[in-house]
C-alpha cells in the first residue's frame, strides 16, 4: 500500500497525481468468507479492520447496501467524547478516545482528530449538581473533567448570551478538555483503505435479503449479489437493525428514529469548542471549513425517512439562538437527517445472540460516531473469540431482563424523547 | 410537519400532538400472571418496522384524547387514524 | 466613478432614484431596483471576492440564486451580516459592503499563493498530510486552516431585527412567477381556488422579463404585468414577491421565507425584516424554472466569465453591460438571444458555437444582424487574471475530442451557455424520485409522491407555447378538483422563436501540454482534475466524489456545478448519468436566515415563563427566583446583605421554630372523578387506595412500567367519586398524559375522568410548630384540633369570604398544612395569612429552605427520583403493596433490583461536622486507590441541618442497608475535595415522624 505523507504528496504532484492507487478496491463477492460484516459504516469497517489486524482473520467481507460511509458515520456532527456517568459507558468510550488519539498515524490517513474540548452548559444549580455527579464519576474513572463556573465559561465562549435578556442564564458547565471532533468521512475511508490492504473485501451496493440458519447456527447470507457462505456474521447496521432483525425473527429493544442536523454558511472562526446547551437539546461546534455544525432533538416519531421536518429544526435553532445570539443573522445552509437505532436505555448493545455465529452491534442512539474505534475493536474481539470482552461485557442484550440498565438520562423506554 | 386527522377534532398540524409509540404493544392484563419473557417483551421489545406502523398519538394541545395512526415510517404517509377502541 | 457600463434606455430600474452605496470603502452610484451586482457591474467593477481554496480572483457568474461567488459582508444601520449574495441583495441608500475571504484586500490577497501551490493541493490533500508530528494537527495545522477558511465575519451583537412567523392554508401554492407560474395561478384563481403565488425575486414574470416573446398580442413582459395586476386584485389570491418557497416538507407543508425590508434603507419600526410562512397547501404547483449551466473550459473562473442568461438579464432588467467586447460561447440556441440583445444595443458580440451546422430561426436572425458566428468552435481558455482580457479559441472536431489550432481573440467578457437544468429541488424534496431526461441531459420530476405538479422549464418544457398550455391546464384541473368549479380560461396565442437542438457537450478538452484549471464547482474550487483524481483513487460513488472533492457542498449547493460533475463522472466511469445518480436535494433551496426560522421566540421568550398568582408579592418582598422547569419560584427572600446560605438557613430555622409559608402553586394538580377512581388510583400508585375515606389524603408513589420511580405526591378524597391529586412540579404534564393513557388506552372500562387543575388553584404551605395556631386565626369557624383535623386530614373552609381547601400534609416534616384557593384569590389568601401570621413570627420561605427541611427529614425529591431508582433505593419499599397489582410491579423482581447489595438511600454526616459535602460527590472506601477508583454511591442532596447545625447529606449507596455506622470518604475531584463521612440513617430529624402528627 502506498504511504501517505507530505513527501508522497510532493512526489505525486510532479507526476500530476497520476500514480495514486485506489484507496479500496471494488471486488465481486467470493463464495465463502470466514466472517461477513453486514454494514459498511464506521463500526463495520472498524470491526473488519480490527479482525484483520488484531485477530489475523483475513478472509472477511463487508456487505454494504449503498456506499460505504453513507449512513450515520457520514451524517453526524463529528463529536468525540467520553463524558459518561456509568462506568461501562465511560470506560468503553475512554478506550475509544485512546484509539482516536493515534488514529491518523495508525491508519496513515488524517482523520483530523481535534481535541478542542467539549463544554456541557448548566443553567441551574440542580443541573450543576447533576454534572458534578457525572464529572466526578469521570475523574474517578481516570477521565479528564473540569467544572467551570459562569465566569470561566464566559472566558471560553464569550459570544454566548451572558446578558440580562436571557431565559435560562448560564450557571457554569462541565468540560472535558480532551474531547473534540474528527473528520467523519476520513474515518470511513481510513479504515476502509487499511482493511482493504489487509485483504478485506469491501462489497458495496449489495443488499442482504436473508440469512441461512440451520439448527440455530448461521451458515450464510443471501444477498442481491448472490449467496455467501460463512459461519460468522456481524450485524452492524445502526438504523437498519430492526429491518434485518425481522429477517432473523428477532425483536430487539430498539426503535429507529430520525435525528436532524444542519450547518450554517461558513464564517471566520468564532467558536473553538464543542458546546451543548443545558436547557434544551442544542449542541454546536464550528467545522474547519467555518460552518457552524448544529444538532439537537429527534423528530419524535419512528422514522426511516432520512429526511426531517422543519418544526424540529426550528425548535433546535430556537435553543441555539437562546445560547448564541450571533446565529440570528447567519444563514442555515444545509440540513440532513440520519436514522438512529435508539435503544431502550440509551446505551449500545455489543453481544452474541441466541443464534450461533450471529453477533449484534446496535443501539447506538445518536452517539455512535465517537465510539467507532472501540465498537470495532470490541466487536472484532467478540466475533473472533465468540466471547465478550471486559469492555463490552455490560453492553449486553440481556441487561433488559436482568435490570442492569445503563440509562444515562433516566428517561426510560420512551426512545422518541431521546 | 405532519398533518394528522384526530378522530375527534379533524385535521390538525403535528405540533398539537405528542407521539405515544408502538400501538401493537399490548400491556399484559392487570392482576394476571405473566411470564418474565412476556413482560420484558411488553416493556422493552419493539418491532420498529420500516413501512406500515401502528402507533399511538395524543392530542395534547387539543381534545387530550389518545388515538391510533397507521403511518408509513419511511414516507410518513398516514393511511388511517382510529379511535383507541377501533381496529384496523 | 461613473456608470460606464450602464445603457440609457433599457431596463426596469427606477432611473429617477439614484442610490449611493459603498463597496470596499469606495462610493458608487446605482439606481433603485439594482442589485449590488448590477450596480457594481454598471460601474465596471468585476472583482468581488476570492475563492475558497486557491484565493483566485472571482467576479460575478450569475444574476440570482445561482451565483457561486459573489458573497459580501453587508453593513446596514449599525448591523453587520456575513455572506450576503451580491446578485440577490437590492441596493439601498447607504448600503456598505466588503469583499470576504481575502487579506489584506481583494486586489492583493496573500492567500493567492495557494494558486501557485495548487499542484500540491489536489482534492483531499489534507487527508494525506498534516499527520506528523502527531500533536501538530490540532496545535498548528488546524488553526491555520480554520483561519484561512470561512467567508464573512459574524457579529456577536444581539440582532436588532425582528422576524415573524405566519401559518397559512390554501388550495394551491405556486412557487415561481414565470410564465408557468403565472398561467397556473391565473387559471386556478379564475376558477375560484385560494391561491398563493410566490416569487423569489423582486419582480414578477421570470423569463418573460428577458425573453423576446409575444403572448396574446402583447410582449411577454406586458402580459406578465397584466396577469400579476389582475391576480393582486383578486380576493382569493395572495401574491408575494421577495418570497422564496425553500422547503417542501411532509403532508404538503411548504415553507417560504419572505424578505420584507432587506431592500429598504430605513424600514419602519416593528416591520419584521423577514417572515417565515408555514403553508399547508392542498395542491402544489412547482414553476421554479431552470438554471443555465456552464460549459467547462480553462480558467473559466476568471472574472468576466458569466452565464449568457445572466448577461441578458443584466442588460434587459438593469440596463447594464457585463462587457463591451462580449464573446458568446454556447452549445445551444438560447445564448443567441444574449448576442442579439448586445447587438441591438450597439455592441458587437462574437459567437462561438460548439455545434457543427445548426440551423434555426434565431440563428438566422443573428446572421441577418451580421453577428459573427463560428460553428464547431470552442473557448479553450479565458485569459487575464482579475478580468477577462482575451480568450483562447479553437476549432473542435465532431467527436469533441480534438482541438485545432489555438487562436487568441480579444474580448472583455465570455458569456457561456451549456443549456438548461430544470430546478427540481422542491419536487425532489417532496419525495419525488426524479428521472433523467436524455433529450435535455438533465433530471426532471418523475411520479409525484405528494400533491405536487411541476410545470414549465422546471419540468424540462422549454417552449413557451407548451408551457402556457400545460400550465393553464394544470391550474384549471387542480382548482377544479378542489373547488368543483368549472371555469376555464382560454390559453392565449403565443409567438416565440423555435429553437433547434442543443449540443451534448459540456467540457472543453485541454489543449496538448496545457494544464489550465477547469472549474466545475466554482465556489469550492473543484476542478476537472480533482474529480478525475477522486475516481482514480476509488471514490466512485457520486456521494464519495462529492465528499472527497467537496463538489456541490458550497453555499450555492452546486446549482451550476452538480450536473457537470455528474457528466464528468459518468464519462470517466463509462456509465450513463442516471446510473451515477445525483446527490439528495434537501431544504433549504437557498440559505435561510436562522433568525427567520426562529421567529419571535428569542431572549427571554425562547421558552414560556410561568408565574404563580403571588409572583408580584414575592418580587416586592425581595424574592430571588429560581427556574423550576418553566416556572419561576422564590428560591429565598433576601434580607439585607444575606447570602443564599444565610437566608435559607434563617427561613428553615423559622419553620422549625415558628411557622413559615411557602408558595406551592407550581405543584401539578389533577382532578380525578368517576365511580372507578379508587380502583384507578389503586393501579396507578404502589400502595393501597380502595379504602381511603372521604376527607382524607394519602401519600402515593408511581412507577413506570420498567419499575423505576416516576413521581410522588398526595391524593385527597374530596367526595365519594372525586379525588384531588398532586404531582411534582416537573412531572405535572407527563403524569396527566400518563393517567390519560391508562384510562383511554389500557383500561377504558374504568369510568374515570382526569383533568389538570394546576392553574386553577393557588397553594400556600404553612409549616412549623405554630402553624395550627395560625390556622385557627385564619379559619375561625373551623375546628382544626388534632382530633378533628389529624395528619392527612382534609377540610374545606372559608378564608375571609373565600372558599378554601385545607390539606394537612407535610413535606417539611413539621406540623403543616396546605391551603388552596382559586387562583384569582391567591394573592388575597397569601397577604391575609402573612398579616394574621405576624404574631406567630411567620416568614416566607423559598425552595432552598424547603430543600433543607425535606433533606434532613429524609424525604426524597427530584435528585433521588432521577429515573434510575426503584422504591427500595429510596426506602419507599414499604409502600409497595403485596396484595394488589400496580403499574410497574411486574418489573420489580429483576435480579438487579433484588440484588443483596442493591443501592439504598442513607444519610451522611461529615466527621468534622463542619465541611459541607458538595452534591454530585461520590463515596469511596479508599481515597488513594488507583484509578479507576470503585464508586460506592453518590451524594444526591446536601443541606446544612438547621436542627443539628451541621452539614447533612443524602446519598444513594451500594448496600446502603448494611452500611449505617460505616466511615467512608465523600470525594469531589472536580472541587478537589475529600471529606471523611459517617453513614447514618436518612431520617436525620424526627425519625419517628412525630411532629407531623403532633
Amino acid at each position: 500500500m502506498q504511504k501517505y505523507s507530505l513527501f508522497s504528496l510532493i512526489k505525486n504532484a510532479f507526476r500530476n497525481h497520476k500514480d495514486w492507487e485506489v484507496a479500496w478496491k471494488n471486488p465481486k463477492p467470493k463464495k465463502e468468507y470466514d466472517v461477513v460484516i453486514i454494514g459498511g459504516g464506521g463500526h463495520g469497517l472498524a470491526t473488519a479492520y480490527y479482525l484483520a489486524k488484531e485477530h489475523k482473520i483475513k478472509n472477511i467481507a463487508i456487505i454494504e447496501k449503498g456506499w460505504i460511509g453513507g449512513g450515520n458515520v457520514g451524517r453526524n456532527t463529528t463529536i468525540i467524547r467520553s463524558n459518561y456517568m456509568y462506568d461501562a459507558n465511560a470506560r468503553f468510550n475512554e478506550f475509544a478516545m485512546n484509539l482516536w488519539r493515534n488514529m491518523s498515524q495508525e491508519l496513515n490517513f488524517n482523520v483530523m482528530f481535534s481535541p478542542r474540548g467539549i463544554i456541557n452548559l448548566a443553567h441551574s444549580d440542580v443541573q450543576m449538581n447533576a454534572f458534578s455527579r457525572r464529572g466526578n464519576s469521570m475523574r474517578l474513572n481516570g477521565i479528564d473533567a473540569v467544572l467551570l463556573d459562569r465566569e470561566e465559561v464566559k472566558k471560553l465562549i464569550p459570544m454566548a448570551d451572558f446578558s440580562e435578556n436571557v431565559r435560562f442564564p448560564i450557571f457554569g458547565g462541565l468540560m472535558q478538555p480532551s474531547a473534540g471532533t474528527a473528520r467523519h468521512d476520513a474515518v470511513v475511508w481510513g479504515y476502509a483503505r487499511q482493511a482493504d490492504s489487509m485483504g478485506v473485501d469491501i462489497i458495496q451496493h449489495c443488499e442482504v435479503n436473508g440469512f441461512d440458519i440451520v439448527n440455530g447456527k448461521i451458515k450464510g447470507i443471501r444477498t442481491s449479489k448472490g449467496n455467501i457462505k460463512t459461519k460468522k456474521v456481524g450485524l452492524c447496521v445502526a438504523g437498519s437493525t430492526s429491518i434485518l432483525a425481522e429477517k432473523l425473527n428477532m425483536t430487539l429493544p430498539i426503535e429507529t428514529h430520525l435525528l436532524q442536523a444542519c450547518v450554517s454558511e461558513p464564517i471566520k472562526p468564532i467558536l473553538n469548542y464543542v458546546v451543548t446547551f443545558g436547557a434544551g437539546h442544542f449542541y454546536s461546534s464550528q467545522s474547519d471549513k467555518g460552518e457552524m455544525v448544529m444538532g439537537g432533538d429527534l423528530d419524535g416519531y419512528n422514522s426511516y425517512a432520512q429526511r426531517g421536518n422543519l418544526p424540529t429544526l426550528q425548535h433546535v435553532l430556537t435553543e441555539g439562538l437562546a445560547l448564541f445570539p450571533f446565529l440570528s443573522k447567519l444563514k442555515m445552509l444545509r440540513t440532513w437527517g440520519g436514522i438512529m437505532d435508539m435503544s431502550m436505555d440509551g446505551s449500545p448493545i455489543i453481544d452474541k445472540t441466541h443464534i450461533e455465529g450471529l453477533y449484534l452491534n446496535c443501539g447506538w442512539c445518536y452517539g455512535g460516531f465517537k465510539s467507532t474505534p472501540a465498537s470495532g475493536w470490541t466487536f472484532a474481539y467478540t466475533i473472533a473469540k465468540d466471547a465478550v470482552h471486559e469492555l463490552n461485557a455490560n453492553l449486553s442484550l440481556n441487561r433488559f431482563s436482568t435490570g442492569y440498565l445503563l440509562d444515562e438520562k433516566g428517561l426510560g423506554t420512551k426512545t422518541w424523547i431521546g | 410537519m405532519l398533518f394528522i386527522k384526530c378522530p375527534y377534532c379533524g385535521d390538525r398540524s403535528q405540533n398539537e400532538f405528542a407521539y405515544g409509540g408502538d400501538a401493537t404493544v399490548k400491556r399484559p392484563e392487570i392482576n394476571k400472571e405473566v411470564s418474565d419473557k412476556d413482560w420484558d417483551n411488553f416493556v422493552y421489545l419493539r418491532k420498529s418496522p420500516r413501512g406500515k406502523h401502528l402507533e399511538f398519538w395524543h392530542h395534547v394541545s387539543g381534545c387530550r384524547q389518545w388515538f391510533k395512526i397507521q403511518r408509513d415510517t419511511s414516507t410518513h404517509e398516514i393511511f388511517k387514524t382510529f379511535k383507541v377502541t377501533e381496529e384496523i | 466613478m461613473s456608470q460606464d457600463y450602464r445603457l440609457d434606455n433599457i431596463g426596469l430600474i427606477n432611473r429617477d432614484k439614484k442610490v449611493s452605496f459603498k463597496f470596499n470603502g469606495k462610493r458608487y452610484y446605482g439606481y433603485e431596483g439594482d442589485t449590488l451586482a448590477s450596480a457594481l457591474i454598471a460601474n465596471g467593477v468585476h472583482l468581488i471576492g476570492r475563492s475558497f481554496k486557491y484565493h483566485r480572483p472571482r467576479g460575478f457568474f450569475g444574476s440570482g440564486v445561482d451565483e457561486p461567488y459573489a458573497k459580501v459582508q453587508l453593513y446596514k444601520n449599525g448591523e453587520s451580516e456575513p455572506n450576503v449574495s451580491a446578485t440577490e441583495i437590492e441596493i439601498f441608500e447607504g448600503l456598505e459592503s466588503e469583499s470576504v475571504n481575502c487579506w489584506p484586500s481583494v486586489n492583493f490577497d496573500v492567500g493567492a499563493i495557494n494558486n501557485f501551490l495548487n499542484k500540491f493541493l489536489p482534492a483531499g490533500f489534507y487527508y494525506k498530510t498534516f499527520m506528523w508530528p502527531k500533536s501538530f494537527w490540532y496545535k498548528i495545522y488546524e488553526p491555520f486552516i480554520r483561519k484561512a477558511a470561512g467567508f464573512g465575519v459574524v457579529s456577536v451583537k444581539h440582532d436588532k431585527d425582528r422576524y415573524e412567523h405566519k401559518y397559512e392554508y390554501c388550495d394551491l401554492i405556486v412557487a415561481g412567477s414565470g410564465p408557468a407560474g403565472l398561467a397556473s395561478a391565473y387559471a386556478a384563481a379564475k376558477n375560484g381556488a385560494k391561491v398563493i403565488l410566490a416569487e423569489d425575486k423582486p419582480r414578477f414574470g421570470g423569463s418573460l422579463l428577458t425573453d423576446e416573446v409575444n403572448i396574446g398580442n402583447q410582449s411577454g413582459k406586458d402580459w406578465a404585468n397584466k396577469i400579476i395586476n389582475e391576480l393582486k386584485g383578486m380576493q382569493n389570491v395572495t401574491v408575494k414577491n421577495r418570497a422564496q418557497v425553500f422547503g417542501y416538507y411532509d403532508h404538503n407543508m411548504l415553507v417560504m421565507s419572505e424578505r420584507l425590508t432587506d431592500h429598504l434603507a430605513k424600514p419602519k419600526k416593528y416591520t419584521p425584516r423577514q417572515r417565515l410562512w408555514y403553508i399547508r397547501a392542498k395542491e402544489v404547483v412547482i414553476s421554479s424554472g431552470s438554471i443555465e449551466r456552464p460549459i467547462v473550459f480553462g480558467n473559466n473562473d476568471t472574472p468576466g466569465v458569466v452565464l449568457a442568461s445572466a448577461a441578458k438579464e443584466y442588460l434587459k432588467v438593469y440596463g447594464v453591460l457585463v462587457g463591451k467586447k462580449p464573446l458568446i460561447f454556447t452549445n445551444n440556441d438560447s445564448a443567441y438571444e444574449t448576442a442579439i440583445e448586445f447587438k441591438k444595443n450597439g455592441i458587437n458580440p462574437l459567437i462561438f458555437d460548439s455545434r457543427e451546422k445548426p440551423s434555426s430561426e434565431i440563428i438566422n436572425e443573428a446572421k441577418n444582424l451580421n453577428i459573427e458566428i463560428k460553428f464547431s468552435h470552442v473557448v479553450v481558455s479565458a485569459k487575464g487574471y482579475k478580468k477577462v482580457k482575451s480568450a483562447e479559441v479553437s476549432k473542435i472536431s465532431k467527436d469533441k475530442n480534438t482541438l485545432g489550432k489555438i487562436e487568441n481573440v480579444d474580448c472583455d467578457c465570455i458569456c457561456v451557455s451549456g443549456f438548461w437544468t430544470p430546478t427540481i429541488h422542491l419536487s425532489s424534496q417532496s419525495g419525488n424520485r426524479t428521472k433523467f431526461d436524455k433529450n435535455i441531459d438533465s433530471f426532471v420530476p418523475n411520479q409525484p409522491k405528494q400533491k405536487e405538479t411541476t410545470v414549465g422549464s422546471a419540468k424540462g418544457t422549454f417552449t413557451l407555447e407548451e408551457t402556457l398550455k400545460t400550465s393553464f391546464e394544470t391550474g384549471y384541473q387542480l382548482s377544479k378538483k378542489i373547488t368543483n368549479n368549472d371555469k376555464k380560461i382560454l390559453t392565449p396565442s403565443v409567438v416565440e422563436k423555435k429553437f433547434t437542438k442543443h449540443d451534448k457537450f459540456w467540457c472543453v478538452p485541454l489543449p496538448k501540454g496545457k494544464k489550465y484549471k477547469r472549474f466545475i464547482d466554482f465556489q469550492n474550487d473543484v476542478t476537472v482534475s480533482d474529480i478525475e483524481l477522486a475516481l482514480r483513487e476509488g471514490y466512485r460513488s457520486i456521494e464519495h466524489v462529492k465528499r472527497y472533492t467537496t463538489l456541490g457542498m458550497a453555499t450555492d449547493q452546486g446549482k451550476t456545478s452538480n450536473l457537470n460533475g455528474l457528466q464528468l463522472v459518468s464519462s470517466i466511469e463509462d456509465k450513463i448519468v442516471p446510473d451515477v445518480g445525483h446527490t439528495t436535494f434537501r431544504p433549504p433551496y437557498t440559505p435561510v436566515t436562522i433568525g427567520t426560522i426562529v421567529g419571535r421566540e428569542i431572549g427571554k421568550h425562547s421558552k414560556p415563563t410561568r408565574k404563580s398568582p403571588m409572583h408580584t408579592w414575592h418580587k416586592e418582598n425581595n424574592a430571588v427566583f429560581v427556574d423550576a422547569g418553566v416556572w419561576l419560584r422564590p428560591r429565598y427572600y433576601k434580607k439585607g446583605n444575606e447570602t443564599l446560605f444565610q437566608a435559607s438557613k434563617r427561613e428553615a430555622a423559622n419553620v422549625r421554630k415558628n411557622v413559615g409559608i411557602c408558595d406551592v402553586t407550581t405543584l401539578g394538580k389533577i382532578d380525578i372523578k368517576g365511580p372507578d377512581s379508587a380502583e384507578f388510583l389503586n393501579r396507578v400508585y404502589t400502595n393501597a387506595w380502595l379504602k381511603l375515606p372521604i376527607g382524607k389524603a394519602r401519600y402515593g408513589v408511581m412507577l413506570r412500567e420498567d419499575g423505576m420511580l416516576m413521581d410522588d405526591g398526595t391524593t385527597t378524597r374530596i367526595s365519594e367519586n372525586h379525588y384531588h391529586m398532586t404531582t411534582t412540579t416537573a412531572q405535572a404534564a407527563n403524569i396527566l398524559s400518563h393517567l390519560e393513557y391508562y384510562l383511554q388506552v389500557v383500561w377504558p372500562e374504568l369510568n374515570v375522568n382526569v383533568v389538570s387543575t394546576t392553574e386553577q388553584w393557588a397553594g400556600a404551605a404553612l409549616a412549623g410548630p405554630r402553624s395550627r395556631d395560625l390556622l385557627k386565626k385564619i379559619f375561625t369557624d373551623l375546628d382544626v384540633s388534632n382530633d378533628n383535623f389529624p395528619f392527612m386530614g382534609y377540610l374545606e373552609g372559608n378564608l375571609s369570604g373565600v372558599h378554601a381547601r385545607i390539606f394537612r400534609i407535610s413535606f417539611s416534616g413539621e406540623l403543616a398544612y396546605e391551603i388552596n384557593v382559586e387562583s384569582n384569590n391567591g394573592n388575597f389568601m397569601w397577604e391575609k395569612i402573612i398579616q394574621l401570621g405576624k404574631e406567630f413570627e411567620i416568614q416566607p420561605y423559598g425552595t432552598e429552605a424547603l430543600s433543607t427541611l425535606r433533606i434532613e427529614m429524609g424525604h426524597v425529591a427530584g435528585p433521588e427520583l432521577d429515573g434510575r431508582t426503584i422504591s427500595y433505593d429510596v426506602s419507599l419499599e414499604g409502600m409497595l403493596s403485596k396484595k394488589k397489582d400496580f403499574i410497574g410491579k411486574r418489573s420489580l423482581n429483576k435480579p438487579a433490583f433484588i440484588a443483596k447489595d442493591r443501592q439504598k438511600i442513607v444519610g451522611l454526616v461529615p466527621i468534622d461536622k463542619k465541611t459541607s459535602i458538595p452534591e454530585g460527590s461520590h463515596l469511596v472506601k479508599d481515597v488513594n486507590a488507583k484509578l479507576p477508583n470503585p464508586k460506592l454511591g453518590h451524594i444526591s442532596s446536601s443541606c446544612w441541618s438547621v436542627e443539628f447545625n451541621n452539614p447533612f447529606s443524602l446519598a444513594i449507596l451500594k448496600d446502603g442497608k448494611n452500611m449505617i455506622g460505616q466511615k467512608l470518604f465523600a470525594v469531589s475531584p472536580l472541587k478537589n475535595k475529600v471529606i471523611p463521612v459517617e453513614v447514618v440513617s436518612s431520617h436525620y430529624v424526627d425519625p419517628k415522624g412525630e411532629r407531623v402528627r403532633s
